[in-house]
């Protein structure tokens, strides 16, 4: 009779009899703080699992900064690994009173050999350890097996081909239409290939005319492939031929272009791809099609273990240039000229990876005149719904009249609020202070925040009443600085990101930072003294980690795989020792960032 | 007395017999912890359910070698019992006979000193049991666990009076409780339990 608890991985990976065996065949072990159960260069006997209590793996070579590997708490598993390989490489040792189920040596390979999706559980758990160990070592760990195993065809694009006869200017006009570096030229059955390198070289260097015919200056001894040949084929033959595309043929017809451009970007998981798609979206519904296709983006980066700051640039700047491509599509150039469209919230703080909520303004010019403005603002707002933009809850969009007004209505609203300063003017300024601007004239929204500064950064009354909200939760620790865990899990939203996102809020508001995202603000007021550098990144750290478990949640919902509609919730129990480790740390930097606050702006009482 | 009487008097009778070798001293660093469910609480009438024993060596519960025993359904078994540890008739047609179950109880255990919560009850229903059958009682050396929490909670904090349950003892000592009111929990906790005490975790904390 023992309570294994035996529904987690590995053990889900036996059939009954296997698990009867495991509940038959372990013993129990006690052990006291600080004993260690098992020292580097000892051979491994046991496979423990953890009842109770806490485990640390230490390298006891290392520095002692470096030398924790892993922690293991109740339910996980260690010493598999040392018994795989022999003997084990780091120190076990109990950090808090343990009670371990011991599995013995034996049992452990009789199961192994008889289950061997079991023993394979145990073999990736050695790789994915020694990945991390080696990324650790080397931060540019970036998965080079996707790329290896591409095929040509995945990353070719459609020819541009253009008839013999075509001038010099046709070409170049041809060229910037569809957003190409090069084309191909057919003569007697024959292609060659023209670049914008080889037309700027013709027309400057060579004085050629712009009417004279392209093919003059096309070059037929072409670097092919095959579209089925693997990517990194083509970029051994670009490096040879020191050219910078290749021309796909299949049975002599030239079917597709490989740029470097495209390789690269293929290795940096289509990126380059999407935003070009972006680029040559000429109507909604092609715009709609390259947003559809973010989320897949974001998955696809992210499995390739790119860093997620960079993955929130890149999705901030990708999602600008949708919201500002819709709005030039909707909005005539002359009332773009004289107005300007804010995201806001998250999205003004580009920290919003796949799409939520549009929160949105528009500030427009004192001298304008919009006759159709509301109109036109409704169907904006619609437009953004069927880009796949679910709308605010909270009506913070451009068809709500109230987020719509000329630039001196703004600032006597900004005015107002900072009088007011009861919640909702408060939470008004908050989303204020993100607001970034991505179309029309950025200057408006300038003029405006100065106006936010000026009138709060010196207010110490507003600044702490301000401040107050980032205190208004507290972080899921317990007293003794362990994670809580409930079983409906901790909600990093409210524990982590919000403290720190609107405590550097504050910041920003009081030393005047115009920078929106989170992360800059931070570099910026490290900068500027008012924080220690150290600090500073140990929060910008913190923040990632936070988005980044959230992330994890909303792709697993986006597969189907949970379907939780609370991507906010962590379920500490289901996290990896080395996760949850991270994300106790992370929580500690939180509540000391939440202390210095209370500090700084007398929150105490 | 009159329990090391009957042991002298048991041991002579049993020397040349086949448990002749129960009665003499135990030189091993082994104990078992050992726990029954009765279908009562009066050693007098009570009669065994199932008998769980667990050896322990050193720091180490060896749960992996452990005795779980269930005997055939006696008369006695009743609905008020039933409840505490759910054991209802059918679940005991496949148990072992009295003997049977004695005697594997006893090949198991061998001279090792026994463990238990409160053992003097359980070892007067197991002798109340053996001696019709095999002529003597348990020979070993007892520990009772509850008896060994309390004088420890005496020693070192004498100002308290402690309360003596299973469950809250369990908790002070920090051991999971396993399997409550079936025979094999009951006995491993009561085995982590007597490792907690021996590794002093009264005096520590």
């Amino acid at each position: 009779m023992v309570d294994m608890d035996l529904s987690q991985p590995p053990f889900t990976l036996l059939d009954d009899s296997g698990r009867e065996r495991v509940v038959r065949g372990v013993d129990l072990l006690y052990f006291n703080r600080g004993e260690i159960i098992l020292d580097a260069g000892q051979p491994g006997e046991f496979v423990y699992i953890i009842h109770k209590g806490e485990v640390a793996e230490l390298d006891p070579h290392a520095p002692s900064d470096q030398a924790r590997i892993a922690h293991y708490t109740a339910g996980d598993l260690f010493g598999a690994i040392s018994i795989l390989k022999g003997s084990s490489r780091y120190r076990f040792k109990v950090e808090q009173e343990s009670l371990c189920y011991a599995m013995p040596k034996t049992l452990f390979e009789h199961l192994c050999d008889d289950y061997p999706a079991f023993a394979d559980f145990f073999q990736r758990g050695l790789a994915q350890k020694t990945r991390l160990l080696a990324e650790r070592r080397a931060e540019s760990g970036v998965n080079m097996a996707g790329f290896m195993l591409a095929r040509v065809s995945a990353c070719m694009r459609a020819p541009l081909i253009v008839e013999a006869t075509t001038s010099i200017a046709a070409a170049a006009n041809r060229l910037n239409e569809s957003h190409a570096d090069s084309m191909l030229v057919g003569k007697d059955g024959r292609f060659g290939v023209v670049t914008k390198t080889d037309l700027l070289n013709a027309l400057v260097m060579e004085g050629a005319t712009q009417a004279r015919p392209v093919v003059t200056i096309a070059h037929f001894e072409l670097v092919s492939a095959a579209p089925d040949q693997y990517l990194f084929e083509a970029l051994v033959q670009m490096t040879r031929h020191q050219v910078a595309r290749v021309v796909v043929v299949e049975q002599d017809r030239p079917v597709g272009v490989v740029e470097l451009t495209d390789v690269l970007s293929h290795f940096s998981s289509r990126s380059y791809m999407v935003s070009l798609e972006l680029e040559q979206a000429d109507d909604l519904e092609a715009l709609a099609r390259a947003s559809a296709r973010l989320p897949e983006l974001v998955q696809a980066l992210m499995a390739q273990g790119i860093k997620l700051r960079f993955v929130m640039d890149l999705l901030a700047a990708l999602n600008g240039r949708i919201v500002d491509k819709a709005y030039q599509f909707l909005v005539a150039p002359r009332y773009r000229a004289q107005s300007c469209l804010l995201v806001m919230g998250s999205e003004g703080r580009g920290e919003q990876i796949l799409k939520t909520d549009q929160d949105n303004a528009l500030i427009v010019a004192d001298d304008s005149d919009w006759p159709d403005r509301e109109i036109a603002m409704q169907r904006f707002t619609e437009t953004l719904y069927t880009l796949g933009y679910p709308p605010c809850p909270g009506n913070i969009m451009v068809s709500n009249p109230a987020w719509v007004d000329n630039e001196s209505g703004w600032r006597r609203t900004v005015t107002r609020w900072v009088e007011r300063r009861d919640g909702a003017s408060l939470m008004n300024l908050a989303i204020m202070l993100d607001a970034r601007g991505v179309a029309g004239d950025t200057r408006l929204l300038d003029r405006v925040r100065e106006h936010l500064f000026a009138s709060c950064s010196h207010d110490e009354l507003l600044l702490s009443y301000f401040a107050r909200a980032a205190l208004h939760f507290a972080a899921p620790l317990t007293l003794f600085g362990t994670l809580k865990t409930p079983r409906h899990g901790i909600d990093i939203k409210k524990g982590g990101i919000f403290p720190i996102v609107h405590g550097v809020r504050t910041l920003t508001l009081e030393c005047r930072i115009n920078e929106t995202s989170t992360l800059a603000r931070l570099a910026a007021l490290a900068e500027q003294g008012r924080l220690e550098a150290d600090f500073a990144a140990d929060l910008g750290e913190a923040l990632a980690l936070f988005i980044e478990l959230r992330l994890k949640q909303q792709l697993a919902q986006l597969d189907g795989r949970q379907n939780s509609d609370e991507p906010n919730l962590v379920v500490v129990q289901s996290l990896s020792s080395l996760e949850r480790d991270l994300l106790r740390q992370a929580l500690h930097i939180v509540k000391d960032f939440q202390q210095r606050l209370t500090h700084r702006f007398h929150l105490e009482y | 007395m009159i329990r090391s009487l009957r042991r002298v008097a048991d041991r002579r009778r049993q020397a040349d017999g086949r448990y002749g070798w129960l009665f003499s001293p135990y030189t091993g660093d082994e104990m078992v912890a050992i726990d029954c469910e009765t279908t009562g609480l009066d050693t007098r009438t009570a009669e065994l359910v199932s008998i769980a024993a667990v050896r322990i060596q050193g720091e180490r519960v060896l749960t992996s070698g452990s005795l779980d025993l269930r005997l055939q359904p006696p008369a006695s078994l009743r609905g008020d019992s039933i409840k505490i540890h759910r054991m209802r008739g059918i679940d005991l047609n496949d148990g072992d006979e009295l003997g049977e179950a004695l005697e594997k109880f006893l090949d198991f255990i061998g001279n090792r000193p026994l463990l238990g919560w409160c053992i003097d009850y359980d070892r007067a229903v197991i002798d109340r049991q053996l001696r019709p059958l095999f002529g003597f009682s348990l020979p070993n050396a007892c520990l009772d666990v509850a008896q060994l929490y309390l004088r420890e909670m005496h020693r070192t904090r004498p100002q308290l009076e402690p309360t003596v349950n299973f469950e809250s003892v369990a908790e002070a000592l920090n051991v999971p409780v396993m399997g409550r009111h079936t025979a094999l929990g009951d006995a491993t906790t009561t085995a982590l339990m007597y490792i907690r005490l021996k590794k002093g975790a009264l005096t520590t904390s």
